[in-house]
């Protein structure tokens, strides 16, 4: 709000004043003095509530969520109070206001944009779901035997035992780090005999049979 | 179904054992948990801290680990004397070690055939940078034998040797008498003359003389915290004071250790 | 006084750091990821190593497992080995050792790890490979007939890890990886 704003208020109150001092003598002197009285006492009221509320607001010693604040500030906006000071804290806090609720769609988006996130990588997973049950169940194979015959069935999904396998073991600085490649045959044994599967399937490509011919891996 | 496999399957680390570890945790395991332990960059359970952690190199704790890494049964590292030296080591915050910061020493005792006999050679072998790393080379070799070969000798015995300064003129008819006496040759050389007992030691080998045969011992030698000289040994033993900790510990000024140096440098 | 030294502190580490980054151009991160690969093949070791020495185990899958065992070591690799009572090192080659491990004339074989590991920092040698030695504790316990127990120790194993970048060509794009592999292995008997 600009200076020339705020004066021209304040001529409005000014007029309004002299206003209602010039009714209040042609009509009956005491009721009106009582009533004239209360209202501007209710109104010093409302200056030092809103003042009191704004201030706290502006220093962070409230507990109220960001639509309390918002709420309280709209009411104390209807109360249309000309204080100089209230309309400049009224200012301060409409700024505030303003940041806080950016902020507030800002982290919603985001949190909206990593839900659907999560939910692409669920999607994503529940996709390799057949592959991931069938190494969990190699590593989790009570002998020798049954692992073997697990391994078995799980290279039918491959187009040969010599399918290679990459493992990423780390994403940082924006490129892939991997271990040794291996291959299909040799990763599900190394599950058989470590007794473990404590990756993610990345990616997978198909032939046009429908077999995998590689297999990436992320290390959880 | 697959979260189920998912937890049994899933515990994935090395140990299977309930007994207690406190001994082997305790233990210093490597030099390089001698290193990280000293300059406190690692925490309680041995894993490295990043230098961006408030608790890396951190003095106080620093002060409280470093009485952990000397031999507790011996009066040279328990005394007023090492807490001197952790006094001085966690005032200054540039008294930490460096592997490649050069001025510390393996001595490696080995087995040698010496001519069909077993004899002991000590190995002083320090790191060297080189390309893109670093290595161990070796520095000096300390052999008795070697050693018995160039006695310091008596003063009055070195002053009877020499070839006087005119011999040139008689086209050193004189020089076979140095070759007389071999067991003190040297006194015929400069007096800046020090036996190179690296050489010898190669020259050896090369011949077939000295063949070796096993590593025995092993510790280290380390002059890089400024006026102070510590070693460090392995301790086998029970209890929590075990691993590599310092074995001794002494006070030396800077020009002191120069003439230190000439044996593990020289 | 002792805030503005720890901050020093901090800087001077930072500053170190950079240079380290600025020679072998790696992030802690990544220092860190291949850290955790090396320990890794020290665990896959440390598995292989009780499927061969367990008695349960058929002969011709202990086979199998040690062929892929001495997959993860480099060529010629030798193990080291001493004990209390005979402090000299035997030396083996990592198949002798494995088929040794497998022949053990126990009937029954405990072999248990501790949790324990200690993984040093990662030293570059002359030609650029990264070296490191990572730490590791068995307990061995062999029984007769009987059940009785007729050997025990406990071995401090300290296996060198040698981690070099390497790339290969996999379905038309360049792979870039860490090739782990492990070297010498010395183990000593610790005393209780």
């Amino acid at each position: 709000m600009t200076k020339a704003s705020i004066s021209f208020q304040r001529i409005g109150l000014i007029l309004l004043i002299v206003a209602m001092t010039l009714g209040g003598t042609t009509g009956c002197k005491s009721k009106k003095k009582l009533a004239r009285e209360q209202a501007a006492a209710e109104y010093a009221a409302r200056v030092d509530q809103a003042t009191k509320d704004l201030t706290a607001m502006l220093n962070d010693e409230t507990t109220w969520t960001l639509e309390e604040k918002e709420r309280r500030f709209a009411t104390i906006k209807s109360w249309n109070l000309q204080d100089e000071n209230v309309i400049s804290l009224m200012d301060q806090v409409e700024d505030m206001l303003a940041r806080e609720r950016a902020e507030a769609m800002r982290k919603a988006e985001e949190e909206r944009l990593r839900q659907e996130e999560e939910a692409r990588k669920q999607r994503e997973a529940a996709k390799y779901n057949s592959v991931e049950s069938q190494f969990l169940a190699i590593a989790a194979a009570p002998d020798i035997n049954t692992a073997n015959e697990k391994i078995e069935r799980a290279l039918s999904l491959f187009a040969s035992p010599d399918v290679p396998v990459l493992v990423i073991i780390s994403q940082a600085g924006g490129f892939n780090d991997y271990d040794r490649p291996t291959t299909i045959s040799k990763y599900l044994n190394y599950l058989k005999d470590q007794k473990v599967y404590n990756n993610r399937i990345e990616q997978v490509k198909y032939d046009g049979n429908g077999k995998i011919i590689e297999l990436e891996l992320i290390k959880k | 179904m697959s979260s189920a496999i998912n937890l049994s399957a899933q515990n994935r680390g090395i140990g299977n054992t309930q007994v207690d570890e406190t001994a082997l945790y305790a233990m210093t395991k490597q030099m390089s948990q001698f290193f990280s332990r000293f300059n406190n960059e690692e925490d309680q359970f041995g894993k490295k801290l990043f230098p961006s952690n408030p608790a890396w190199r951190e003095q106080e704790k620093r002060s409280e680990l470093l009485p952990l890494l000397f031999d507790k049964e011996n009066p040279r590292t328990t005394g007023s004397l090492r807490d001197f030296f952790i006094e001085d080591l966690t005032d200054s915050d540039s008294s930490f070690l460096r592997f490649t910061g050069g001025r510390w020493y393996a001595e490696v005792s080995t087995t040698f055939q010496h001519q069909g006999r077993e004899v002991q050679i000590i190995l002083i072998l320090m790191i060297e940078k080189e390309n893109l790393g670093s290595k161990w080379v070796l520095t000096n070799v300390y052999y008795p034998a070697f050693s018995k070969l160039f006695p310091a000798g008596e003063m009055a015995e070195r002053e009877k040797h020499f070839l006087h300064p005119m011999s040139h003129e008689l086209d050193f008819m004189n020089i076979y008498k140095a070759f007389q006496q071999p067991e003190v040759i040297e006194y015929y050389a400069s007096k800046d003359f020090q036996p190179d007992y690296l050489s010898l030691f190669f020259y050896e080998v090369k011949k077939g003389n000295l063949k070796f045969k096993s590593v025995d011992k092993l510790k280290f030698h380390i002059f890089q915290i400024d006026n102070w000289y510590f070693e460090v040994s392995w301790f086998n033993r029970s209890g929590n004071n075990t691993g590599w900790l310092i074995s001794n510990l002494m006070y030396v000024t800077e020009n002191e250790k120069e003439k230190l140096l000439m044996f593990y440098q020289p | 006084m002792r805030k503005i030294q720890i901050i020093i502190a901090v800087m001077i580490g930072m500053f170190s750091i950079n240079i380290v980054q600025a020679q072998d151009d790696l992030s802690p991160e990544r220092k860190q990821a291949i850290d955790s690969l090396a320990l890794e093949k020290v665990r896959d070791l440390s598995k292989y190593i009780s499927i061969i020495g367990s008695k349960t185990t058929p002969w011709s899958e202990a086979n199998r497992v040690i062929d892929r065992a001495e997959e993860l070591f480099m060529a010629g690799a030798e193990i080291g080995v001493s004990s209390l009572a005979r402090p000299e090192v035997a030396y083996y080659k990592v198949r002798q050792y494995f088929e040794r491990l497998m022949r053990l004339n126990y009937d029954r074989v405990e072999i248990e790890w501790f949790k324990i590991e200690y993984v040093s920092d990662l030293q570059r040698q002359p030609d650029g490979t990264y070296v490191g030695v990572i730490t590791i504790f068995q307990k061995f316990k062999g029984y007769d007939k009987e059940g009785g127990l007729v050997y025990e120790d406990t071995t401090k194993k300290d296996i060198t890890v040698y981690v070099k970048r390497k790339e290969t060509q996999i379905g038309g794009r360049i792979i870039g990886f860490w090739d782990v592999l492990l070297g010498d292995m010395r183990v000593k008997e610790t005393s209780k």
